[in-house]
């Protein structure tokens, strides 16, 4: 079915209206040598009952946290959100909407998104954060590349610690901007601010660092972004997770001018990497370098107040070339659920989320030490995930753990994800949906193995 | 609570904020079944100061709101260039299967076969529908996809030893995330003029002279163009830029055009990007998500971003991260997964014919709308006396009826009042509306939108002020958007 609704009578009666005798005739202009001359070479076409059936079958190749236990994270995080969100966020009139460029007939886009910049920017302890960008990597390449273009500098300092996706995106757009990374060593799994010292110079643009970082490590924002300011120039990027900033120091408490990170824990499936939810925050000085669209409140004529696209003159519609990002199509419906998410677990549900998740992580890792041969790879804080040192081989406790239905985590040795470490880590994260039950049956597992 | 007039009966909808009662919560969490390790001062933060409201109240609040936008569900929506078709509600669903949603984007492969397939399926589709050799799904959008292509072709030329051809070329008309695009590959842009909506080949061939041929990258092209218009010469185009020895770049924006019809790969194109949340019907979301897959040339497959889904021998699928000559990551993971399963859907839905008869459908319907208003509603373009029709799109710039005393401001605001969302307006060309309407519109919404449109023609004649001061009957009266960007208040404080 190809939703087409004009029937061959209407078809003609819209071809003799046009005075044509045949629609091809709509086509004439294209020159014959480069038109198809023979169909697509696809599969026939299916109808919707084929189609549920062809998509449950290929979905049942698949097991994933719907039908296993999983410890998984590093930038992806298996969290609970309220079913209303899945109900809300298919109203047609949110799905089905477009950029709400027409202020008058898009003034529920336009609230929801005020509400998300100012619930970002409450989340992360900044002034101003936009509508969104595509996802965790490019919101952080997007932050640098705010930084070099108001420093006019041309050199950021990147945490060896920040995830290393976010990393290679960075460097894949920095690459042809004549900016360079350098980047800050790790000293037991974290940046000391004596190292983002030894590194600054009058050319860096940011300091960027991330935390919880890959390891799971709580970093020294504070410490960090103090030596940063030294600098008067140069800004501070904080690489945030949202839920954690319900119980830790948020970016805008540690000094940070810009914070960037993904927003796939607020209200969002894992949905294998995408789509998920690029957020970035910042100091209102920056307003006007933002990427991305923006939400402003003003009055309509007769002094109601109402929502409107605003400072559209930094972006690629009107300014072309000298635009502050290309970014057009943006994850609006995302930001909408992540809206949806803070909205209804709210100021103390926030503050809870994340306390289970503290709470369960730690327990499970006490749990884990305890079991003879495993350690923690390092001793400072962390959040909701951590890193152990494996004492048998980490590819064999992976492999076990899907047998038994169990995701036990992701192994730092470039298995899944680009090589972190030659060692034998697993990082293992926790969220407010493990049990007490399955962290325990975890144990046993790690248990049964290390014999 | 401010409470603020409202026009007709509805009272303004208040922010979440306002809604904020201490104490409320709109879900509840079980009970911590672990005991407690208390946090550190040194990291403990002082909570965020989130608006808090009870279930009921959310679930009004977001009704409320929804009920406050226009949509392609319940409005006629002819946006050119954003192909606002319709979004089959099947997508939605296959999007939603646990076996899709719940996938860890790290998981070993042999956990994830199917999605795997779902991918590798999708590539040769896309593969097949553009005529060129490799597909890559990575790109989260349109811009995004651009960004990549060109990054692609830069390294293809560094690798072959001309780092210096740095400028690309596009024309005047161009969509604003093509110069923008360029800025972010560190390349510089220079425009070729249009004539009638056509680039103009003589300019074109100026300009390659003027920069030098060796300095170019690429030639970025819409076709059918911006205006909505084939492009008959289109492989002169491609031959003209091959000749300087450069890419040609196909921004797919107005693929739904081609569907089936035309390949790109045969007109020349060497990379394009596809809009998913356009041609393939996945929902615009009031701003995204969508999804921006490239397909290119052989020559320069090698340069695609990682990972790229492979089918191994024994028919099994992997991610094949290792590739010497690639660009690197575009974005984290695998680009927008969810968004991929909704384009596959559609794909499989329609079938090969199916996509021909949607490109047919597209033009027809945007060639009927034309002929119907072209008496009143100006058209630079169309002339179909003359065999000049349109793509599936076209550009009014209604001269007669601004000539009265009416802006196209005027003009779009008050089809919000009948139920229509405004078409395109100032882009292409400037003082225009573009008006596409898809082809999943009925004949009769088509018909009623000619009514709606000469109707509004018939009041700037008769009652001129309807039109002058409409929205009339929408909730709100119009924005003032120049004072929003004076003193931007962007986020709500007490
Ligand atoms: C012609 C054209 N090119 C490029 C784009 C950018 O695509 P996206 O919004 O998916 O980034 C658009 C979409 O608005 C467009 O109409």
């Amino acid at each position: 079915m190809d939703y087409t609704q004009i029937t061959d009578a209407q078809h003609e009666e819209m071809l003799s209206i046009i005075g044509i005798d045949h629609v091809d005739r709509l086509f004439d202009v294209i020159p014959e040598s480069i038109r198809c001359q023979e169909g697509l070479d696809l599969s026939p076409p299916q109808s919707e009952l084929e189609l549920q059936r062809s998509l449950t079958e290929m979905a049942s190749h698949n097991v994933g946290a719907h039908n296993m236990v999983c410890f998984m994270g590093c930038g992806a995080y298996d969290h609970f959100y309220p079913a209303l969100i899945d109900q809300l966020i298919s109203r047609g009139e949110f799905l089905t909407s477009y950029t709400p460029y027409q202020a008058e007939a898009s003034q529920g886009t336009l609230q929801a998104f005020f509400e998300f910049q100012t619930q970002i920017a409450q989340v992360t302890g900044l002034e101003i954060a936009n509508s969104s960008l595509y996802d965790g990597a490019t919101a952080v390449a997007e932050a640098a590349i705010l930084a070099v273009n108001t420093t006019r500098r041309h050199t950021v300092l990147v945490a060896s610690t920040m995830h290393p996706e976010y990393l290679a995106v960075l460097r894949t757009c920095l690459a042809d901007l004549h900016v360079n990374i350098t980047m800050l060593t790790a000293t037991n799994g974290k940046v000391l601010p004596e190292t983002v010292r030894e590194e600054m110079s009058d050319d860096i643009a940011a300091v960027i660092v991330q935390s919880p970082n890959i390891w799971g490590q709580i970093e020294d924002w504070d410490g960090c972004f103090e030596v940063t300011h030294e600098d008067a120039k140069t800004l501070a990027v904080a690489v945030f997770n949202p839920i954690a900033c319900g119980l830790l120091k948020t970016p805008g408490e540690c000094g940070a001018d810009l914070a960037a990170g993904e927003g796939q824990p607020l209200g969002n499936a894992l949905n294998f990497g995408g789509p998920y939810l690029g957020l970035l925050a910042a100091k209102e000085k920056f307003v006007r370098k933002m990427p991305g669209r923006l939400v402003g409140m003003t009055k309509d004529e007769d002094g109601r107040r109402v929502f409107c696209l605003t400072l559209q003159t930094r972006e690629q519609h009107i300014r072309g070339a000298k635009a502050t990002s290309n970014v057009c199509t943006n994850q609006g419906l995302i930001a909408l659920r992540a809206s949806m998410f803070m909205t209804t677990v709210g100021r103390e549900g926030l503050t809870e989320v994340a306390s289970h998740c503290w709470h369960k992580a730690h327990y499970l890792a006490e749990q884990i030490t305890a079991i003879d041969g495993w350690e923690l790879t390092f001793d400072g804080d962390f959040f909701n995930e951590f890193t152990v040192n494996c004492p048998v081989d980490v590819t064999h406790i992976v492999d076990s753990g899907k047998e038994r239905g169990v995701l036990v985590g992701v192994a730092a040795n470039g298995r899944r994800m680009r090589k972190l470490s030659e060692g034998n880590e697993l990082i293992i994260a926790v969220t407010e949906k493990r049990t007490r039950h399955e962290m325990d049956a975890l144990v046993s597992l790690l248990k049964e193995l290390s014999t | 609570m401010t409470n603020h007039p409202s026009r007709g009966d509805r009272p303004v909808e208040p922010l979440v904020f306002e809604k904020h009662v201490a104490g409320a919560y709109g879900v509840d969490f079980p009970p911590l079944d672990v005991p407690e390790t208390p946090v550190p001062h040194r990291v403990a933060g002082s909570g965020v100061p989130l608006p808090s409201i009870g279930q009921h109240d959310v679930m009004a609040h977001y009704t409320h709101l929804s009920d406050r936008n226009f949509s392609v569900d319940g409005n006629f929506y002819p946006l050119g260039s954003c192909t606002m078709k319709h979004n089959p509600r099947i997508n939605e669903w296959a999007a939603s299967l646990p076996g899709f949603s719940c996938l860890h984007p790290l998981q070993d492969e042999d956990c994830i076969q199917g999605a795997l397939r779902l991918l590798y399926e999708t590539r040769t589709m896309l593969e097949e529908i553009s005529g060129l050799h490799e597909v890559s799904l990575q790109p989260a959008a349109g811009a995004h996809g651009e960004f990549t292509a060109l990054k692609v072709i830069r390294a293809f030329f560094t690798d072959h030893g001309q780092p210096q051809r740095t400028v690309v070329l596009a024309p005047d008309t161009a969509h604003g995330t093509n110069p923008a695009s360029c800025t972010m590959c560190g390349a510089s842009v220079k425009q070729v003029r249009t004539i009638d909506g056509h680039t103009d080949l003589e300019h074109l061939q100026e300009v390659i002279a003027e920069v030098g041929p060796e300095n170019v990258a690429a030639f970025m092209i819409t076709n059918p163009s911006t205006a909505g218009l084939f492009d008959p010469s289109i492989k002169e185009m491609a031959e003209i830029v091959h000749g300087a020895g450069a890419k040609v770049y196909l921004d797919g924006a107005n693929m739904n055009a081609l569907l089936g019809r035309v390949k790109p790969g045969d007109f020349g194109a060497d990379a394009m990007h596809y809009n998913t949340h356009k041609t393939f019907s996945t929902p615009h979301g009031g701003g995204g998500p969508g999804s921006g897959p490239i397909a290119v040339t052989e020559e320069l497959a090698p340069y695609l971003p990682v990972p790229q889904v492979m089918m191994a021998d024994d028919g099994s699928f992997y991610l094949d991260r290792d590739r010497e000559k690639s660009i690197g990551k575009v974005r984290s993971f695998f680009g927008q997964f969810g968004v991929l399963v909704r384009c596959w859907t559609y794909i499989s839905a329609c079938g090969p014919e199916g996509l021909r008869h949607v490109a047919e459908t597209a033009v027809l319907n945007a060639n009927y709308l034309a002929v119907r208003l072209q008496e009143v509603y100006d058209m630079p373009y169309f002339a179909p006396e003359k065999g000049a029709f349109c793509a599936h799109e076209f550009v009014s710039v209604p001269q007669t009826l601004l000539d009265k005393g009416v802006t196209l401001i005027d003009i779009a605001k008050r089809m919000i009042d009948y139920g229509v969302h405004p078409p395109t307006m100032h882009w292409p060309i400037h003082d225009c509306l573009m008006v596409e309407p898809t082809e999943t519109e009925s004949k009769h919404a088509l018909d009623q939108f000619v009514d709606v449109m000469l109707q509004i023609a018939n009041e700037i004649d008769q009652e001129i002020a309807c039109v002058k001061n409409a929205p009339l009957v929408s909730d709100i009266a119009r924005a003032d958007e120049v004072g929003a960007a004076r003193k931007p208040v962007l986020v709500w404080n007490d």
